[in-house]
This record gives structure tokens, sequence and C-alpha cells, in this order.
């Protein structure tokens, strides 16, 4: 009885929204064994459901809620899970992930993935509960914020310990990077996600669960487990992890300042003078009243801060991350902190994602300082830089999409279309998507990481710390003594080709196991022995153990991801990086006159990927080899692939 | 089960022992319920937090966060609320279950006032933090050694006492909000 493999709930959810059924359906045993979960199992069910056809905010566009093995396991952390779908920001491939206690609770309820398919006549939240799932009425929630919907849901079922996932007004209204929150203060942030969902009348997705999970060989698993926790406590990490718990990831603001990439003035340079004031040590010192974890989390970058007076003065609120503290400060030069913890609740209530949030209104700011808009195109706003006012209150017009907020709320691409003139010269993305807090100027391969990024120019995928913040020990152990040097500068594209398309494998399993960047991406522990080690004795899945099959799962990933965005026109032409990080020499600071190269990083990847290099687009051979010949054949059919 | 064990009480029978609590530091817990996890794995195993005899309460907006466990009182009210005496000391003095007399009706989850107490969902009997017999485990995978094992004499009575006073502190808030 069951499904076959254990670590995994068994059932997935096909709801129907236009009919308002819910399907339960047994696991795909080839879904986990190929793709193992998350982003690998989305990508499989997103290239069957979705492709060139699919307008994003239609109902033909579907939302996966995904969790992975891993969710819920007690490895540290396992609290991960994540949506995807078609993203109304990009038109691509998008994936979100958020920590946070709801995909566990997701699989105890019985569910490891949630297809939401069409659109619902009337706002409903999904309601799951024990192996079975319900759509009941929103109505009374639609148009609230989303800690009041969490709150209303808990109330509703009288069980506070029901976990959500809900959206706010902006992504009812159709902003196009509306999130979803999970609980009060994680969010699945990037890539319009939570639109997608509001263009569905769904306004939350909540779950309660006694069902439990199962190990293949529970004493075995545990071992492997205390393994991997052990490499955590090695104290080759200590200081990291001593930085994540006391800081959190607000400790990257001084640290990336140092460096000179700390994205400031929409992107103009790299080295904020005033970064001092929006940092770690204020935030420690004045604001942050306690330490948070996601579930089952031994590392604890998570805090909770308090204002206590003045304008700004709230309740206790999860703190914001690094990027928050960058794009509405930094990027906006703006060092009143305060209002950075505001405008970030703001976002997180309504629903929407801070980094395109910031960086948009950055960008606007830029456009205002160089006379392509004035006050007549803002309705009276005066966008200087660091004008902590009209900031506030763009947040709001962003989120109802009232006036200059309409234009924001399609984020900088499609604003600057429609602005026209030179405004495009500004308008830092990369597939639609605003750039995250790196900058490939002064971190090569940054650009790279950018320009080959699935969802756009996010960090996420595959970003290297490994040059960065320099982990000799792992360069040499992962690619070789030989190439030590070159890969440990980080000025240098050299070897970074290599760097990345082992980094972006790497991230693929772990954004379909589901766990986190922390642990993987920085400090960097985990890697694939990792799995190796831990999926065989949680899952049964002995194939898991083999090395060569974990690394081949890897690039199946990698590869179906990057064969959706083909699909859907992508090629070499579009990865690419904003005029501003690939011809503007860095201005200022200690990476003063860095450009990205780009071209020569971008050859290197695609060999090492198996793409074509003038296309991008992927050899049949390697897809041979992955066992992707449906790829192959629908790319095929379509007039995309080549005989090399 | 392979796992370390170390601190902790006398397994055997007879041997003489103190009493032994577990108390909470509450500045350390960071909410990750990794203890319900390691209770549930220990008793059912299966990962399932509902099952655990740890649970972690909170109230984010309030920021409240508190790992709530049998605190193995004197005079407990679980005991004296259940009508099949299904609760007794055991060899060790630990409050225990029996589970052959517990009829799951709940009495003694409406009688303790620290939430030390639940009806497991799936046996629908009371379950209890038993101390794992000597070694927690919710001690264990507590990253932030946040829970540990006192014994309950002078010190260790105060430590516990600490970790009360927080929860009646926190359950003063909320009833103060409320
Ligand atoms: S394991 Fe420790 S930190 Fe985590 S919830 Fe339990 S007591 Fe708190
Ligand atoms: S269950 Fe509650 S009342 Fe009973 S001994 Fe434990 S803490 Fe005291």
């Amino acid at each position: 009885m069951g499904f076959r493999y254990k670590g995994y709930a068994g059932k997935y959810l096909d709801v129907d929204l236009d009919k308002g059924k819910v399907h339960i359906k047994d696991m795909e045993e080839e879904w986990a064994l190929l793709y193992l979960g998350g982003t690998g199992i989305s990508s499989k069910i997103l290239w069957d459901r979705t492709g060139p056809e699919t307008h994003p905010l239609s109902p033909d566009n579907i939302l996966i809620v995904g969790t992975g093995p891993l969710t819920g396991s007690m490895f540290s952390p396992s609290g991960r899970f994540m949506f995807s779908g078609m993203s109304p920001q990009t038109g691509i491939w998008a994936e979100s992930h958020s920590g946070g206690f709801f995909g566990p609770e997701m699989k105890y309820a019985g569910f490891d993935f949630i297809i939401l398919n069409g659109r619902s006549p009337n706002p409903v939240y999904l309601y799951l509960n024990d192996g079975d799932a319900e759509l009941k009425d929103a109505s009374d929630m639609w148009g609230r914020e989303t800690d009041t919907t969490t709150d209303m849901i808990r109330e509703q079922h009288k069980d506070p310990s029901i976990e959500t996932a809900t959206i706010g007004p902006a992504g009812e209204n159709g902003v196009l990077y509306g999130c979803i929150i999970v609980d009060y203060y994680r969010a699945a942030g990037r890539t319009g996600l939570g639109t997608v969902m509001g263009s569905k009348n769904v306004k939350a997705i909540a779950a309660s669960g006694a069902l439990g999970l199962e190990a293949h060989d529970m004493d075995a698993y545990l071992e492997a487990n205390e393994e991997e926790l052990a490499k955590v406590n090695d104290e080759l990490w200590e200081s990291s992890i001593a930085s994540l718990r006391k800081y959190g990831t607000t400790d990257l603001v001084a640290m990336i300042n140092e460096i000179g990439r700390l994205p400031t003035k929409n992107h103009w340079t790299g080295f904020y003078e005033d970064a001092d004031d929006i940092g770690p040590e204020v935030i420690a010192n004045k604001y942050r009243i306690n330490q948070e974890a996601c579930y089952g989390c031994g590392i604890g970058c998570k805090y909770v801060f308090r204002v206590k007076e003045g304008r700004f003065s709230r309740g206790p609120t999860g703190g914001p991350e690094y990027e928050t503290l960058m794009a509405f400060g930094s990027n906006c030069l703006n060092n009143d902190i305060e209002s950075i913890f505001h405008l970030g609740t703001r976002c997180d209530l309504l629903g929407m994602d801070t980094i395109s949030a910031g960086k948009t209104i950055g960008f606007a700011m830029e456009l205002w300082e160089k006379g392509i808009i004035d006050e007549e195109d803002t309705g009276g706003l005066d966008l200087s830089w660091g004008n902590v006012d009209a900031m506030i209150q763009l947040v709001e017009m962003i989120a109802s999409r009232e006036g200059f907020g309409e234009l924001l709320s399609k984020g900088t691409r499609q604003a600057a279309k429609a602005i026209g003139n030179d405004a495009w010269k500004y308008a830092v993305h990369v597939k639609g998507l605003e750039a995250s807090g790196q900058d490939p100027r002064a971190h090569q391969s940054v650009g790279l990481t950018y320009a080959t990024n699935v969802r756009g120019a996010d960090h996420l995928r595959s970003l290297s710390s490994l040059e960065e913040l320099g982990y000799p020990e792992v360069i040499n152990a992962r690619f070789g003594k030989e190439k030590f040097e070159e890969i440990s500068k980080i000025t240098s594209p050299v070897h970074k080709g290599e760097v990345i398309k082992d980094i972006e494998d790497l991230y693929a399993l772990v954004d379909s196991a589901v766990i986190c960047k922390y642990g993987t991406m920085w400090p960097p522990i985990y890697y694939f022995d990792t799995f190796t080690n831990v999926i065989p004795p949680l899952t049964g899945m002995s194939q898991w153990g083999d090395p060569e099959f974990v690394r081949t799962a890897a690039e199946r990933i990698c590869h179906l991801r990057r064969a959706y965005n083909h699909r859907l026109g992508i090629t070499r032409e579009q990865e690419t990086l904003p005029r501003r990080l690939l011809k503007e020499p860095m201005p200022t600071g200690p990476a003063k006159g860095g450009l990205p190269d780009l071209d020569y990083m971008l050859d290197e990847y695609y060999e090492l990927r198996g793409c074509d290099k003038e296309t991008g687009l992927p050899k049949k051979d390697k897809l041979r080899e992955l066992g992707l010949e449906y790829v192959y054949h629908d790319l095929a059919r379509r007039g995309m692939m080549q005989s090399y | 089960m392979d796992r370390k064990r170390e601190a902790g009480i006398p397994k055997k029978k007879g041997s003489s022992i103190l009493k032994k609590a577990l108390a909470i530091d509450n500045s350390r817990c960071t909410g990750c319920r990794n203890c319900e996890l390691a209770c549930s794995v220990e008793h059912t195993q299966t990962f399932n937090p509902r099952r655990s005899r740890i649970q972690v309460l909170k109230k984010e907006k309030r920021d409240i966060i508190m790992p709530v466990v049998c605190l193995q009182c004197e005079n407990p009210l679980c005991q004296e609320a259940c009508p099949t005496g299904a609760i007794h000391r055991n060899e060790e003095e630990i409050l225990t279950v029996n589970p052959n007399s517990c009829i799951g009706c709940g009495n003694c989850v409406n009688a303790c006032i620290y939430g030390g107490i639940a009806i497991d969902p799936i046996t629908l009997k009371a379950i209890k933090c038993d101390l794992c017999g000597g070694n927690p485990a919710c001690v264990e995978a507590c990253e932030y050694d946040a829970i540990s094992v006192v014994t309950l004499d002078g010190d260790g009575l105060r430590e516990r006492a600490q970790g009360v006073g927080d929860l009646a502190k926190k359950y003063g808030l909320v009833r103060e909000e409320a």
C-alpha cells in the first residue's frame, strides 16, 4: 500500500478550479526517481502542461506547489518548499522558494505536490487536512493583507497550528511581481507567482496534518543525517554559522559593500558610503529582539525586530533580509533603516516582492534624476534619491496599481518600454526580472549566473560564494589545486563557466530536495555527496546512492528547465546582461573599473553544459544522455534543434 | 537506534534516583521544532510533530515561541483528573500514561495548565513526555541548547521555575491583549 518510496507523502493534488473539484492522485514513481522533487518534478509537470501557447495570467497557466523528500524530514534545514509556473513578469520559467513551516505541514497533511489548474469563478482558498482537500470560500478574505488572511484562516478552523501560504492585494490586483507569503514573514518572493495565484482567484492554501512521514530505513537515515549535521558543526564553518545566527543575512550588507558590489543608486555603483546605517550592527544592537529558525533548521538565520517608537513603530516583525535592505536602502540611496523596515513589512503585508519593488522604485528615481520623467508623470511625487515619503507612497500605489504605481507595477522592463527614450538604459534586469543584490562588475561569475539563470537576473540558481568569500579548501576539493589561483580570483572570468555549471547542478538538487541555500551556497557545506548519503536511506531509491546517477539527475533538471525557456524563445541572445552591468565600468569603490567578460564565460559554460555555443540550445547527444529524448523531439519539431 | 546518549538518568530499575524533568530556556529557543520531530521519531518511528510529546507554542505576531512539555509536577493535575487512574509514576518516578487504561477522554489535557499532555491523533490515547527513559531525544536534537534535563532539587527546581515563569508571563501576555 502507498507510494513505493518513503520520505514522500505519496499523493499529489490536481485541482480543477474551473469546476471547483480536487483530484487526489498517486505520486508518479518516475517523477521521484528521475526528478527527485521540488524544482525537478515541477520542470517535468510544467513542460508537459504549459508552453508557448500559454499566457501566464490566463487560466491555462498552472501554479505548482512542490515539496521534496527532505521537506519535513528532520534534515537541517528541512522546512523549504517551492512554487512554480510561468512567470507573468518574465513570461518564462518561474520558481520561487520559501522556508517556514508550510512545506512540512503540507506533507504531513498528505500531499507532495499541488497543481492548480484553471480559474475559480469566486475567491477560494484550498484547505488540506489529513489526506483530504477542499476548496473553501474566501470572499471575505479577498482584498485583505497577508497577516489578516492567515489569522482569518486559523480562526475559521479554530486551529492556530494551521500553516498558510497566502497572497495579498498586490497579487490580486495583478502587480506583476506579487508574491506568496508563508505564515507571516516568509516569502516566495520572486517572479510574480503570487499574481498567478491571484489570477486563479485563489487567496490562500492552508494545511494541517497529522499523517506524518516514514523513512525507508529510519536508523540509517538518522545516522546519515547526523553525519551531515556534523559537517555543519565543523570548526571550518564556525565563524560563518556564528555570523548567520547573530546577524542573519544582514551581515551581507557589510561584507558585500567591502568588496564593492552592493548595488547602490540603481546599480550605478557597488559601494555605498552610508552602508553602516543599514547594516548588521545597527540592526543587531538596536532593533533585533529574537532569533528564529525555519523548520528543523540548526542554522537559524532568521530574526525578529521591533521598532519601539516613532513614525515607524510596530510590534514584533520578521526582519528584512539582505536583499530588502539593499533594494530599499543602498539601491535608492536611503540610509533610514526604520523606513526600510517599514517598506519591507508593507511589501510582505501587501504581498509583493521586495527586490522587484525596490529595484523598480530605484529605476524610477534614476529616470527622475536624468529628467526622463518628471512631476507630470509621477502625479506630483518627488522621486529624488532617498525620498522616503515618496517611496512609502509608491509602495502603496504599486500594490493598488494607482496613478504612477500602475506603471511601476509592471516592473522595469515593461515600464521602460512604456516610457521610451533612454529609459531602457537604466532598467537593470535580465529576461524581465530585476537584478538581485549582486554586481558582475565586482564579481565576474555573477555575470554568468545572471545571464544563464532560468528565471532572470537572480542569484539563487547558481551564485558562487567560493571565490567571493574565499573557501580555498572547497575550491581545491571540488576543482583541483591547479585551478585554485584563477578560480579564487573574483575578478577573473577564467574557469567561471565550470564553477557556475557545477553550482547550478548542485542547486538544482538543493531546490529539488528541497533544502536551503544556507549550508549549500554559504557557507558551502553540503555538496553532491550529501544527496548520495541521505536520499537512499530516506526514500529507498538506491540509485541515488550512485554519484553518477545523482550528477546526471542534476543535469537533467537543469536542461529540462533550460529547454522550457528555449521553447519560449530564449537563446544565447537573451542570455545576456543589462547595459549598465555589461558596458559601464564600475565607477567607484573597491571594484572600480570592473566589467564582466561575459562572452568568455558563456562560451565555457555552454561547452560544459553540452550546448551549442552559437545558440545556447542543447545538443542532441546531451539530451539523449540525460534521458530527455522527449525534449529533443519537441524542440526538433519546432525547428529548434540543429543536427550537430 | 544508534544515537549518542550521554547525560541523563540511570535507566536500570531500582537504582536510587532523584526526580528529573525537562527545563526550557526560552531565550534560546528559535522555534525550529526540531525537538518535536525528534520526539516523534523516538516514539513513533515517523516524522510527525502532531504525535510529539513536546509541542512548540507559537504566537509569531507577538514573538511568542515556547516549547511546552510535561513538567513532572509534584501534584500532577493530569493524574488527578484522570477517571481511570491511567496516569501513574513509574519505577523511575516519571509520570507515565498506561495506554491500556487510558480511554482517551482528554480530561488530563484539559486539566494540565502547561499543555504538557496531549491526545495522540493516531492511537487516540493520552501521550506525555516520559523523558525517553533517560536521554530525551529532544534535548539531543535541539541545536540551540534550549532544553535540558534537570534534577528536581534546589537548582533544578529553580531552572524549571524559570521556564514556568516565562510560560506564565507569555500566557499572561496573550490574555492581556486578547
Ligand atoms: S529544538 Fe530547541 S530551538 Fe528548536 S523549537 Fe525545540 S527547543 Fe526551540
Ligand atoms: S502533564 Fe501537565 S499536569 Fe501532568 S505532570 Fe505534566 S505538567 Fe503537570
